[in-house]
C-alpha cells in the first residue's frame, strides 16, 4: 500500500517519468527528422543534373572507356530507376548500412568513424570555450554601469558578427605565422586544436553572451539578489551562486541551436586549418556528388543536432523545474 | 580541379604577406647526400585512391611515383629508356610488343616481378571493374598479354599504337604487386604495393600519407641520380588545401617541400633565401577553352579566329598570374614530345583582324549595347564555368570577356555546379568548354580532336572531343602517326597535326599546366620525373 501511494505521489519520480515521456516524444520526432533529412538529401543530389559516374571516374584528365563508365553505373546501382534506388537505399539505411562512399572507396561508417572524432573534438572544445568566455565576460561585467556594460556589449555584438573564415585567417596570421605559438595546419596535437576552437568559439560566445547578459541584468534587479547581498555575500559570490542559475536559461537553449552553427562553422575551420573532420569531408563529398557519404554525414550531423536539442530541453527542465509545471 | 573556398582568397593573400617573416640562419649547403631523416611534403589535393590505375587524377600519380616503378622510363628529351623492362621488340605491324624483364626485382610484399606481373597489371588497368579512367583510357588498344617465359611478356594490341611506350612510362601505368591486386579495389586503394624506392605504410585520411624507404631497392631507372635504396627513411605526405597556409608552412620550415606553389607567392619565394623553386611545364594540351563547332557562332572558322584574335590573353595572364604563367599558343605544351614551336604565335592578339573577320562572316549589325548582330541575332558565346574552377581561372576568363566585348562579341560566363557542366557538355549545350590534358604524348591530339572521340563514352553522353571537330583527313593523319615507330616520321605527322589543329582555331589556349615546387633549405636533391613533371623523391635527402 505504501509503495503504490509513493509511486503516485513521489514528486521526484513523477518528475522523472515526465522527463522520460518528454524524451520519448522528442526521440520519435527526431527519427522523423532523420528520415526527412535522408529523403531530402537523396532527391536533392539525385535530381541535380549531371552524372555522378563521371565524378567517380573523375579528374579533369580522365579518359574513361565506355565499358568503365557502364561498369561503374551498374556497381553503384545508378542504372536503376530513381524510385527503386530510393527504396533500396532506405531499406539498407534501416538496417544501419550507410553504404560505400563513391569517392573515398571506403564504407561510409568507416569515414565517419575516422573523421567524426576530430569534428566532435573541435565542436565540443569550441562550445566549452564559448561558455568560458561567456561566463568570464558577462558575470564580471553585467550591471556594472553603462560604460562597462556598453563596452562589453559592443565587444559581444562585434564578435557575434565575425565570420568564421575571417577570424580563422586572422588567428592564423597572428598566432601561427607571426608569433608561431601554434601550428598553422594539422589535427594531430592539442596545440593544433587551439586556433580552430577559438575561431569557432568567439562568434558563438558573442551570441550567447548577449542573451545571458540581458537576463543576468534582469536577475540582478530581483529582490532575492538583494536578500543575498544583505546576508553579506561578496559581489562575485552573489553573481556566480545566485544570479547565474537564473540567467543561464536563454544561453543554454541557444547552445542547442549552436550545435548546428558549430557544424557549419566546422566546415570552414577544417578547410582553413587543414584539419581532419566530417565538415571538410562533407564539402568534398557534395562536390563529387558522393551520395552515400553526403547522406551519411548529414544524418550523423542531424542526429547530433536532434540529440543535443533533446538534451538541452531536458537540461532546461533540470535547471528550472518551474518549466515542467508550465509544460504539464 | 582545385577546391578553394572563394571568399578566402583575398584575405589569404594578405595573410601570405604577413607570413613573409624570414629566418636569417643559413644552413651550410650540403652537396653530399645524407642518409636518413624524414621529408615532409605538403600538397593541395588528397587523392581518393592511392592506386593510380583506379580513376587516375594527378594527385594519385604524384604519390605513385614514390612507391611504383614503371615498365619503361622517359628522359627529359622524351626518349624512352629501360626500367623494369630491360629491352623490347615491336612487331613490324606495330601490334605486338615483346618485353624482356629484369630478373632481380621484387615487390615490397615479397612477390617477385615477372611476366605474370606485367600481365596482371595491364589486365587490371583494362578491366572496367577497376574504374580506370586514365591508365585504362590510354590502353584502349590492349587485347592481352602472353607469358612467353618467366621474364618475357608479349603484349598484343588491336591497332598500331606507337604512343604505347610513352604512356607506359607514366606513373599512372605503374606496376603493382599482382598479389596485392588480387584484393578488392577498395583495399588496394588504401594500401597499394609496388616495387618502388618507398612503400606506403599508412594513410590517415584528410591528413597525410606516410611512406618509408624500401631497403631492398636496387632497380632505379637510368634517369635517376643514384642507385640502391633511397636516402630518406621516411616521407610524410601532407594535405594542406589552402595555398597561403601551405606557403607559410614552407617559410616557417614546418614542411620541407610544397607543391602547387601559388603564383602570387612566386615572387616572395624567390626573394626568400631559404626557399628554392622548381617550376616545370607539364606535357599535353595546355589549359584552354575549346570551341563547340557543332553550333553557331563557332561553326564558322572566321568567328573562331576572330574570338581568338580579340582575346588579349597575354594581358590577362599578366594581371591574373603576375606574369608567372607563360602564354601557350599552340595545341601542345612545349614539354610534349614532338612539340613544334611554330604555332606559339598563331593566337596573337589582333583586334583589327578580328573586326575584319567578323565583318566578313556577316556579323555587321550592332545592337543597342554595342554587340555585333547578324539577322537580328547577337554575337554571343557561352563558356561553362564549373564550381571547382579556381577563382583565378574565372578571373582570367573575365579579362577575356572584357577584351572580346570590344570586338562586339558577348561572352557569357555561365557558372554552375560541376555536375551541371558535365550534363551541358554531354548535351553539346555550350560554345566554349574549359579544360586541359596532361599526358606525355602528342597522341592527345587524337583524343581531343578526332571523330572517334566525338562519340559519347558511355550512356552519360560525355565525350572527350569537346570541339566536335570531325575531319577524316585529320583522323587518318593521327592514326598514321600511331602506325610508325620511326621517330622522324612521327615528328612529321605530329607537326602536320599541330599545324591543322592550330589553323582550325579549335581552342583558345591560355597557359600550360605546370608543376611548381617550393623547397625549403632543409631539403636537397628533389627532382621532377620527366614523363609528367611529377615530384620524385628517390634522389632527395634532408639536412636538418
Amino acid at each position: 500500500m505504501t509503495t503504490t501511494t509513493l509511486a503516485v505521489t513521489d514528486p521526484r519520480r513523477e518528475r522523472l517519468a515526465a522527463l522520460g515521456r518528454r524524451a520519448a516524444i522528442r526521440l520519435a520526432g527526431g527519427v522523423l527528422v532523420l528520415w526527412a533529412v535522408a529523403t531530402l538529401t537523396f532527391f536533392a543530389l539525385r535530381l541535380m543534373p549531371g552524372d555522378p559516374v563521371l565524378a567517380i571516374l573523375g579528374g579533369p584528365s580522365g579518359n574513361p572507356t565506355p565499358e568503365a563508365i557502364e561498369a561503374a553505373r551498374v556497381e553503384y546501382g545508378l542504372d536503376k530507376p530513381l524510385a527503386v534506388q530510393y527504396v533500396f537505399y532506405l531499406g539498407r539505411l534501416v538496417q544501419g548500412d550507410l553504404g560505400v562512399s563513391y569517392s573515398q572507396h571506403l564504407p561510409v561508417t568507416r569515414v565517419l568513424a575516422e573523421q567524426g572524432g576530430a569534428t566532435l573534438e573541435l565542436t565540443v572544445a569550441a562550445l566549452v570555450l564559448a561558455w568560458l568566455l561567456v561566463l568570464l565576460l558577462t558575470v564580471v561585467t553585467a550591471g556594472r554601469g553603462r560604460l562597462v556594460g556598453g563596452i562589453a556589449s559592443l565587444a559581444e555584438t562585434l564578435s557575434a558578427a565575425l565570420p568564421h573564415f575571417w577570424l580563422g585567417v586572422v588567428l592564423l596570421a597572428v598566432f601561427a605565422f607571426g608569433l608561431r605559438w601554434f601550428p598553422p595546419a594539422g589535427s594531430d596535437s592539442f596545440a593544433s586544436l587551439v586556433l580552430p576552437a577559438f575561431s569557432l568559439a568567439i562568434p558563438l560566445a558573442g551570441f550567447i553572451a548577449q542573451v545571458t547578459r540581458e537576463s543576468l541584468e534582469l536577475t540582478l534587479d530581483q529582490p532575492f539578489v538583494l536578500t543575498a547581498r544583505t546576508r553579506g555575500l561578496s559581489d562575485l559570490a552573489v553573481r556566480f551562486r545566485h544570479a547565474l542559475r537564473h540567467a543561464l536559461l536563454p544561453g543554454v537553449s541557444l547552445s542547442g541551436w549552436a550545435i548546428g552553427a558549430l557544424i557549419s562553422g566546422a566546415v570552414v575551420c577544417e578547410v582553413i586549418f587543414s584539419r581532419k573532420g566530417v565538415g571538410r569531408q562533407l564539402y568534398q563529398a557534395v562536390q563529387a556528388q558522393d551520395l552515400p557519404l553526403v547522406i551519411g554525414i548529414s544524418l550523423v550531423v542531424a542526429a547530433g543536432y536532434v540529440l543535443a536539442n533533446i538534451l538541452v530541453d531536458l537540461l532546461y527542465q533540470w535547471i528550472d523545474p518551474r518549466q515542467q509545471e508550465a509544460a504539464a | 580541379m582545385n577546391t578553394p573556398i572563394l571568399p578566402l582568397i583575398p584575405l589569404c593573400t594578405a595573410l601570405a604577406l604577413l607570413g613573409c617573416e624570414k629566418t636569417e640562419q643559413h644552413a651550410a649547403q650540403s652537396t653530399q647526400p645524407q642518409q636518413g631523416g624524414t621529408l615532409v611534403y605538403a600538397t593541395d589535393r588528397e587523392p581518393t585512391c592511392l592506386d593510380p590505375h583506379v580513376a587516375g587524377d594527378m594527385p594519385q600519380v604524384f604519390i605513385a611515383q614514390q612507391y611504383l616503378d614503371s615498365l619503361v622510363s622517359m628522359d627529359s628529351n622524351g626518349q624512352i629508356g629501360p626500367w623494369l623492362a630491360t629491352s623490347w621488340e615491336v612487331s613490324p605491324d606495330g601490334l605486338r610488343y615483346t618485353f624482356h624483364l629484369r630478373r632481380d626485382v621484387h615487390f615490397t610484399d615479397g612477390t617477385p616481378f615477372n611476366a605474370e606481373a606485367v600481365k596482371a597489371n595491364l589486365d587490371h588497368m583494362a578491366n572496367p571493374k577497376t574504374q580506370s579512367s586514365t591508365a585504362g583510357g590510354y590502353i584502349r588498344q590492349y587485347r592481352g598479354t602472353k607469358v612467353i617465359d618467366t621474364y618475357t611478356a608479349e603484349v598484343t594490341l588491336a591497332t598500331p599504337y606507337a604512343a604505347f611506350l610513352e604512356v607506359l612510362a607514366q606513373g599512372f601505368l605503374g606496376i603493382q604487386s599482382p598479389t596485392a591486386l588480387q584484393r578488392s579495389r577498395d583495399q588496394n586503394c588504401e594500401s597499394p604495393v609496388g616495387s618502388g624506392p618507398f612503400k606506403v605504410v599508412r594513410w590517415d585520411r584528410q591528413n597525410q600519407v606516410e611512406l618509408v624507404r624500401n631497403p631492398a631497392y636496387n632497380w632505379a631507372p637510368p634517369t635517376a641520380r643514384h642507385q640502391g635504396p633511397a636516402y630518406l627513411d621516411r616521407i610524410v605526405w601532407k594535405f594542406i588545401q589552402e595555398p597561403s597556409v601551405r606557403f607559410a608552412s614552407l617559410q616557417a620550415g614546418e614542411v620541407d617541400v610544397i607543391e602547387a606553389l601559388p603564383p602570387e607567392s612566386h615572387e616572395a619565394a624567390r626573394r626568400n633565401p631559404d626557399v628554392e623553386l622548381i617550376i616545370a611545364q607539364r606535357p599535353g594540351n595546355p589549359t584552354n577553352g575549346t570551341f563547340n563547332l557543332r553550333r553557331a557562332p563557332f561553326d564558322d572558322i572566321r568567328v573562331r579566329e576572330a574570338f581568338v584574335r580579340s582575346a588579349d590573353v597575354e594581358g590577362a595572364l599578366k594581371s591574373v598570374y603576375f606574369g608567372e604563367f607563360p602564354r601557350a599558343g599552340g595545341p601542345l605544351s612545349l614539354a610534349t614530345p614532338f612539340y613544334s614551336g611554330d604555332f606559339e604565335r598563331s593566337q596573337e592578339y589582333d583586334p583589327a583582324r578580328a573586326a575584319r573577320l567578323l565583318d566578313e562572316a556577316g556579323w555587321t549589325g550592332r545592337d543597342s549595347e554595342g554587340y555585333r548582330t547578324r539577322n537580328g541575332q547577337r554575337l554571343r558565346a557561352v563558356v561553362l564555368i564549373g564550381a571547382r574552377t579556381p577563382p583565378s581561372e574565372l578571373t582570367l576568363w573575365e579579362q577575356v570577356q572584357a577584351t572580346t566585348r570590344q570586338a562586339g562579341l558577348e561572352l557569357v560566363l555561365d557558372q554552375m555546379s560541376d555536375a551541371q557542366v558535365t550534363a551541358r557538355q554531354a548535351a553539346w549545350d555550350y560554345d566554349i568548354r574549359t579544360g586541359y590534358w596532361n599526358t606525355n604524348t602528342p597522341d592527345v591530339l587524337r583524343i581531343i580532336f578526332t571523330t572517334a572521340f566525338v562519340q559519347p563514352a558511355g550512356v552519360g553522353g560525355y565525350h572527350q572531343n569537346s570541339s566536335g571537330y570531325a575531319d577524316p583527313g585529320y583522323d587518318a593523319l593521327l592514326d598514321s602517326a600511331l602506325a610508325t615507330q620511326d621517330a622522324g616520321l612521327r615528328r612529321q605527322r605530329y607537326f602536320q597535326a599541330q599545324q591543322q589543329a592550330a589553323a582550325q582555331y579549335l581552342q583558345l589556349t591560355t597557359y600550360p599546366q605546370s608543376t611548381r615546387l617550393g623547397i625549403y633549405k632543409t631539403a636537397h636533391g628533389v627532382r621532377l620525373e620527366p614523363s609528367l613533371a611529377v615530384t620524385y623523391l628517390y634522389d632527395a635527402w634532408v639536412n636538418k
